[in-house]
């Protein structure tokens, strides 16, 4: 028990003090080589972007500095939770929800230094 | 395996960490830009990808709105000559020299603000907002000669005539944006100024519509007297169910097209709240970026973003009962505590299709290009200055958004980053205390498409009653690529 208390409360200082810029240009351009991150971007860019700019905080918290494991990105997207609302099936089938977390997961490392010189 | 605890711990911290929206105050960068007189320029302050580095071209410009290049690619900027904070001056045509100086080409009326610009055949063609007169599309020729083509265009309101372009066809392509936020006269145009100088002014559809008969109550900001008022009507008068409204051209929210002398004025595309850039792609297809619904008003409307829209001749885009191409039915877009918007028109012109891309919420997304150019990248990507909220007027936001250029890929809708600000936090740079972006209104790409001008409006603080545009804060800002 001690244990999970201390890594929440790591884990909640880490959040706290942590930026939320992934990618470009803060960063190196996102792994763009796996077809789920590619495909996963643009579900993100369609119905979560607006919100969660690029993953920062915006309308809504930022989530690209959340631990969260996919499971319970899942479970948000298809439940909702306070002020955003739930994304049936029918908005974002199961596929596109899968290569949405695989696109979330992999933006959260995204935290790579940009080279010095256009690639 | 996940064990139940450490399931437990999980949930704790996905509720807490996705916070209780209505007890967080909003944290924009309306709400947090800083009103420095004097401004810090600098480009090590702005963020770009690997292999470009931004200058700065001119300083010190009031309200500056767009650039346009004539035939010996010669800088020219517009300042608007009118910000919202009621903020009234003469709008002007300036040349920018190589050392940043500025030469007054033409001065116009006040009547603004004048929201963009662009230089075809030896003139500059000037979209001005119409304030006091109405909206106008004016030609300036280079000894400063200002001609008005096109008058009284209804855009006394909220949103002005925006964006003259050229089209492949050889006309000129504009925009009226609509008089108030979701199609109701209320209190918030009061805030706005314009309700005290146009006090019957309304939104006009561009053809006829029938209204459900939907009412909105508020109280009068001069009186305190209880208004009762219907959509498409003035403030105070009521609708009944079934009203038709006479449609009309010109008319709010709306793109245009009409010959370059000022004849033959046609609609092109309607249903737009405020379609405020306007740019044709190397294919010759139009783009368009709206400002979405605000929370503010006798009908406010929660959770819509900025839109690029593909225009379509003919096509209604869903204002006021869309956004983004999703109907406002059930619960959509209902402001967190408060009932939802229901739909004002009895029947809709068409169903809306869908945006290319979606962009952030209040992001204010503006002046839009494309890159053309292997030199400078990104070819055929359409990349939008993103002005910010003003937040709180416009709505709670959690943290500045916009305040920078964004590129987006018109075939999937995925949109990146381009240039914003250093620093741990994104923010205008008043409000970081750096020398970065302040509120990029309109990018253009110089004539050769390696360079890419970012127009920079300057510093606006919003304090929920009041917006607060600062003189002599505008920057025009030119990004180039240095390796390839």
């Amino acid at each position: 028990m001690i244990k999970y208390l201390l890594y929440s409360s790591i884990v909640l200082l880490l959040i706290a003090c942590g930026t939320a810029k992934r990618g470009e240009p803060a960063y190196a351009p996102l792994a763009t080589t796996e077809p789920a991150v590619v495909q996963g971007k643009v579900v993100f860019d369609t119905f979560c972007h607006k919100c969660h700019p690029g993953g920062e905080a915006g309308l809504g918290p930022a989530i690209n500095n959340k631990p969260l494991p996919g499971f319970l990105i899942r479970f948000q997207v298809r439940n909702g939770l306070g002020v955003m609302p739930a994304f049936s099936d029918k908005t974002i089938s199961d596929s596109d929800l899968d290569v949405l977390v695989a696109y979330l997961k992999t933006l959260r490392k995204a935290k790579e230094d940009k080279p010095a010189q256009a690639p | 395996m996940v064990r139940p605890l450490q399931l437990l711990i999980y949930f704790l911290l996905f509720l807490l960490l996705s916070g209780c929206y209505r007890t967080r105050s909003s944290k924009g960068g309306g709400d947090l830009s800083r009103l420095m007189e004097n401004r810090l320029v600098n480009p090590a302050d702005v963020e770009l990808p690997a292999g470009y580095k931004a200058e700065v071209v001119a300083t010190g410009l009031t309200f500056p709105t767009d650039v346009a290049f004539d035939a010996q690619g010669q800088v020219y900027a517009i300042e608007a000559g009118y910000s919202y904070g009621e903020e009234f001056l003469e709008p002007k045509l300036l040349r920018i020299g190589p050392d940043g100086s500025k030469t007054t080409i033409a001065t116009g009326a006040i009547n603004g603000p004048w929201t963009g610009i662009n230089f075809h055949d030896n003139a500059f063609y000037v979209a001005e907002g119409g304030q006091k007169e109405g909206g106008k599309i004016l030609k300036i020729t280079s000894d400063g000669t200002i001609t008005t083509l096109l008058q009284n265009l209804p855009t006394f309101g909220d949103h002005h005539t925006n964006s003259p372009a050229i089209g492949p066809d050889g006309n000129l392509y504009f925009s009226t944006g609509t008089a108030t936020n979701s199609g109701v006269v209320g209190p918030d145009n009061y805030d706005m100024g314009w309700l005290k100088r146009k006090p019957d002014f309304h939104d006009i559809p561009c053809q006829d519509i029938t209204l459900t008969g939907q009412n909105f109550t508020s109280k009068a900001a001069e009186t305190g007297e209880v208004k009762t008022t219907g959509p498409y009507l003035p403030y105070g008068t009521p609708a009944t169910a079934q009203q038709v409204i006479q449609g009309a051209l010109p008319c709010s929210g709306a793109v245009f097209r009409v010959s370059l002398e000022g004849s033959n004025l046609e609609l092109v595309a309607w249903g737009l709240r405020n379609p405020y850039g306007l740019t044709f792609a190397p294919d010759g297809q139009l783009y368009v970026t709206e400002n979405g619904y605000d929370d503010r008003g006798s009908r406010p409307v929660w959770g819509t973003g900025d839109y690029l829209w593909r225009i379509q001749t003919g096509q209604w885009y869903g204002w006021p009962d869309f956004a983004g191409g999703l109907a406002f039915n059930g619960d959509r877009f209902k402001v967190p505590g408060e009932t939802a918007p229901q739909p004002l028109l009895a029947s809709h012109p068409a169903t809306p299709p869908r945006p290319v891309a979606s962009l952030g919420v209040h992001s204010s997304s503006n002046g839009l290009d494309f890159s053309t150019a292997a030199a400078f990248g990104h070819v055929g990507e359409a990349f939008i200055a993103q002005f910010g909220d003003m937040a709180p007027n416009v709505g709670k936001v959690l943290a500045p958004v916009g305040f920078k250029v964004v590129r987006v890929n018109v075939e999937n809708g995925a949109v990146t980053d381009f240039a914003k600000n250093k620093g741990k936090e994104h923010a205008p740079a008043s409000a970081l205390a750096t020398g970065g972006l302040e509120r990029p209104v309109a990018v253009k790409f110089s004539p050769d498409g390696t360079a890419l001008y970012i127009v920079d409006f300057g510093i606006m603080q919003n304090t929920g009653d009041k917006t607060i545009p600062l003189k002599g804060t505008g920057v025009i800002w030119k990004i180039t690529r240095t390796a390839l």
